[in-house]
């Protein structure tokens, strides 16, 4: 099986759409996961879907342990990948409203249980790991990290289904995968090494974050970003030397890749976090040491992390010295408009504001 | 039961509704064929990811279905039966897979490259059911990866399970290419989803058998 033929797309598209996401500014607060929720996984078959998600790190993820299942490429080769259950994507739990809400007297300590379909208690969700962390105090640490479709340029999803179902727009790079085509067979879900496409049980068919581009075709910012309250999510196109995520990918070489060894060429980039001083045995900041390990950050972002953190803090002390700093500006995002590259259009003023159906 | 090459379709005076039952007394009348089956080329599968992730996986578990052919006057009814030790009734989670079969028909009644389920110049049709629901689809092939689901169809089925077997009945009024005279090409497929068959992960005959309709 060594002369395996891989099938990719051969064109290049137009344009690639990307994401940049600043680590050092996620609150962490799933507002993002809501705005996708509510915009686009509301329908049958979708209630345990989190197209965006954000996992606290250190942390298993969401599906469980997702970055070990295999899948992505090796060497050029296809990995083998696993298919998670759902009790490890995490189920749309029941809760006891009706017992809580209108059979408790409200003194008997009862709440709201999270109940699996078979009256299970849950072992497993998305961000389960939400408070597990790293590090003993008080060298303690987190940060959180939002996922999404990462419309790859090597992507595996596509070259996996034996349908050709799933396709990469030729404007803008954006993967998508065709409902209508889709007969299910989930060979797209096990070899996303990131697992970020889910499985309606109800239409038998695979379902993913599409990067709102019905909103992109009216000039509109994805819901995610757009939601942001941390302002951490610049979007543009990735060609376009002037975009903030150019700048920040190309120029800065700040933004990198979630895990580059899976060899798929993402189009979402993440500035990583800056790391906290470590306390030392007297309980003063450590100057030569930092809290989360570097070797977690280069196998999570590659070995340009390093690079990429000095960079930042060469360019912070820039400007505490008093001095101008274009990547501090863009990082600061002074401007909110600016992060949304060509998609600054309000959604609440069109006519008929792009929206899901919910399915 | 005999080995198959031929499959004599046995005639009946019926009602297609007690046909359907795959436990019909009409079904005792029929000439029993034993199927063999084979595992699908892997080296055929049209994803590298589909060739690599399965090289060393276990494939083509069933090895066996044994069909039985019986027709009225209007509509032709075929049932298979198989070995299902793990049933997989339903699409139940994002990693089951159901039992399924199909039965496949050149187009054209004549030939075509079952190995590349049809071609271009060559089109497949065929018949297939999926553990879960009754409701079979009718699918059409131009080649690997092409398959299409024909919206409106009049293919009915009927399934059962029951110590440890799979009988599944389909019935189709005549139609071109199966008529109620003279033989058509056909071939089987079953797939096991104890073992996550899906797609052209399958046991296939690896080559067409005769339907014969003129024995009688």
């Amino acid at each position: 099986m060594s002369d395996i033929q891989i099938h990719q797309p051969t064109h290049q598209p137009a344009h690639q759409f990307a994401m940049v996401f600043d680590l050092n500014k996620c609150l962490g607060c799933q507002t993002c996961t809501v705005a996708c929720k509510t915009q686009w996984t509301r329908g049958s078959g979708m209630e345990a879907m989190w197209w965006n998600i954000v996992n606290t790190m250190p942390g298993r993820g969401t599906p469980r342990n997702a970055f070990e299942l295999g899948g992505g490429y090796q060497d050029g080769k296809p990995l083998p990948g696993e298919l998670p259950g759902k009790r490890d994507w995490g189920e749309a739990w029941d809760f006891e409203y009706e017992n809580v809400f209108f059979k408790s007297d409200g003194q008997g300590g009862d709440y709201l249980r999270p109940r699996e379909h078979d009256g299970a208690t849950p072992e497993w969700g998305p961000n389960w790991d939400e408070d597990i962390g790293g590090g003993e105090y008080p060298n303690s640490f987190f940060f959180y990290l939002p996922l999404v479709c990462m419309n790859c340029s090597n992507p595996p999803c596509l070259e996996a289904c034996p349908r050709d179902t799933i396709y990469r727009r030729e404007e803008d790079g954006i993967i998508l995968i065709d409902e209508e085509r889709c007969h299910g067979y989930r060979f797209c879900i096990e070899a996303c090494p990131y697992k970020r496409i889910y499985f309606n049980e109800q239409r038998a068919i695979a379902q993913k974050c599409i990067s709102c581009y019905p909103r992109l075709e009216e000039g509109v910012a994805p819901a995610c970003v757009r939601q942001c309250p941390g302002r951490m999510r610049h979007v543009g196109y990735l060609d376009d030397p002037a975009s903030q995520v150019s700048k920040l990918v190309h120029q800065w070489q700040v933004a990198l890749p979630l895990r580059p060894d899976f060899e798929v060429q993402p189009n979402v980039f993440y500035i990583p976090p800056s790391m906290p001083l470590a306390f030392d045995d007297e309980g003063e900041f450590d100057d030569d040491a930092s809290r989360i390990p570097m070797e977690d950050l280069r196998r999570l972002f590659g070995g340009g992390v390093d690079r990429a953190l000095t960079i930042i803090e060469d360019e912070r002390s820039n400007v505490a010295a008093g001095g101008q700093s274009e990547l501090m500006d863009i990082l600061i995002s002074r401007n909110w408009q600016d992060m949304l590259g060509p998609f600054t259009q309000d959604p609440g003023v069109l006519k008929r504001p792009p929206s899901g159906d919910g399915g | 039961m005999v080995v198959a090459s031929n499959l004599a379709v046995h005639r009946v005076d019926a009602e297609l509704d007690d046909l359907l039952s795959p436990d019909a007394p009409a079904w005792d009348e029929a000439e029993e064929s034993a199927i063999a089956l084979v595992p699908t080329p892997l080296e055929r599968q049209p994803s590298a990811y589909v060739q690599a992730a399965w090289q060393d996986r276990a494939r083509g578990e069933v090895s066996e279905v044994r069909v039985r052919a019986v027709a009225n006057t209007d509509a032709v009814t075929l049932r298979l039966e198989w070995g299902a030790e793990r049933p997989q009734r339903r699409i139940d989670d994002v990693n089951v897979f159901s039992d399924a079969c199909a039965v496949l028909f050149p187009e054209d009644g004549q030939e075509a490259d079952l190995d590349t389920m049809g071609s271009p110049e060559q089109p497949v049709l065929a018949w297939f059911w999926r553990a879960g629901s009754d409701e079979p689809f009718s699918i059409t092939a131009k080649g690997l990866g092409t398959v299409e689901r024909t919206g409106e169809h009049p293919l009915r089925c009927r399934s059962r399970w029951a110590s440890g077997r799979w009988r599944v009945v389909l019935a189709q009024p005549f139609a071109p290419p199966i008529q109620p005279a003279g033989t058509v090409p056909i071939a089987f497929a079953v797939w096991s989803g104890a073992v996550q068959e899906r797609a052209g992960l399958k046991s296939y005959s690896g080559r067409f058998h005769e339907l014969r309709f003129d024995h009688e």
